[in-house]
């Protein structure tokens, strides 16, 4: 580059100061913005994984606790017992009624579809 | 409880840290380095930026707001790439931007070039931030007041591209190559659109100056 001539330089000096008489307030917006667009590199997602870890072991931890401590598991009833109820000589009251036999047929029909 | 003792543990120690947690801190020193160095960098040419989007725009929010907008796609799609890139790329940007409003307002731009920079009227006059940074003899300061209305009313009066050209080599210092980059011609379109400007300048300012 050929050196500035003396108009160059005057231009470029008298543009300076003029920018160095820039007000408090437009400094000021210009530092918000400054600050706006550097927040952006900032990414609150990318680490969400590490804070959840210690919550998600504890809540593995408070689960396996209580399967381990909750006690015997409350008896079923035998599939003999069922079959005594089905083979009862006197049968379940809705099967008397006519129309809520046609019902549960209905009704048993929709649930196959 | 044992369980979860043991858990803590080894989510804590170092060896888990190092092998999960690694990457993560060097990824947040990265963003740290990045993040000064474009605060930097950022400081060293707002004060520019806005008096070139000034002059362009003819509108102090308006120049606010295409330098806000340049520093944010910088920020955006920019700052992985090297630090002596961000300048041309920040200007390429922050002329984009005063060209896509210059052509949203074309009739109002068209009107305004005859008429002064605008000073909001509606805004309190507030003389602490009205103050100049400076302090100066009244006679030097009129003196730069003068010359900085009328240069500045003559660079704003240049044709854009010239304008850019004459802003970006004399005033931002850009060397040839990177106000190419930054205005998106070749070399030798800077260099004719440099040469138009100061001729025209000193057509105008020869007096003054």
């Amino acid at each position: 580059m050929t050196d500035p001539t003396d108009f160059e330089k005057r231009t470029r000096e008298v543009l300076e100061e003029s920018t160095a008489r820039l007000d408090g307030r437009t400094q000021s917006r210009l530092t918000q913005a400054r600050h706006a667009a550097l927040a952006q590199l900032e990414n609150p997602a990318r680490n969400w994984w590490r804070s959840y870890v210690p919550a998600g072991a504890a809540a593995a931890v408070a689960v396996l606790a209580v399967v381990i401590w909750s006690g015997p598991t409350p008896p079923v009833a035998s599939p003999v017992e069922d079959m005594e109820i089905l083979a009862d000589a006197e049968a379940p009251d809705f099967v008397e009624d006519a129309e809520d036999l046609e019902f549960y047929e209905w009704a048993a029909g929709e649930v196959e579809t | 409880m044992t369980a979860f003792v043991t858990l803590w543990g080894v989510y804590s120690t170092p060896d888990f840290s190092s092998k999960f947690g690694g990457v993560d801190r060097s990824r947040d020193q990265d963003l740290m380095t990045t993040s000064r160095a474009l605060d930097q960098f950022l400081s060293s040419v707002e004060r520019r930026a806005f008096k070139i989007a000034q002059l362009g725009l003819r509108n102090d929010d308006d120049a606010l707001d295409a330098v806000q907008d340049a520093m944010m796609k910088l920020v955006q799609s920019y700052a992985s790439r090297p630090v002596e890139e961000w300048r041309p790329l920040f200007y390429r940007i922050l002329a984009n931007g005063i060209r896509d409003m210059q052509r949203r307002r074309t009739v109002r731009g068209r009107i305004m070039a005859w008429l002064p920079i605008r000073v909001d009227e509606d805004e309190e006059f507030d003389p602490i931030a009205e103050a100049p940074s400076q302090d100066a003899g009244p006679a030097k300061r009129l003196e730069l007041d003068q010359a900085i209305g009328v240069l500045e009313t003559a660079v704003a009066e240049l044709p854009p591209r010239q304008q850019q050209a004459f802003l970006l080599r004399n005033f931002e210092g850009l060397d040839v190559n990177e106000t190419a980059s930054a205005m998106g011609c070749s070399e030798g379109s800077v260099k004719t659109h440099y040469f138009r400007a100061l001729e025209s300048l000193r057509a105008k300012l020869g007096e003054v100056f």
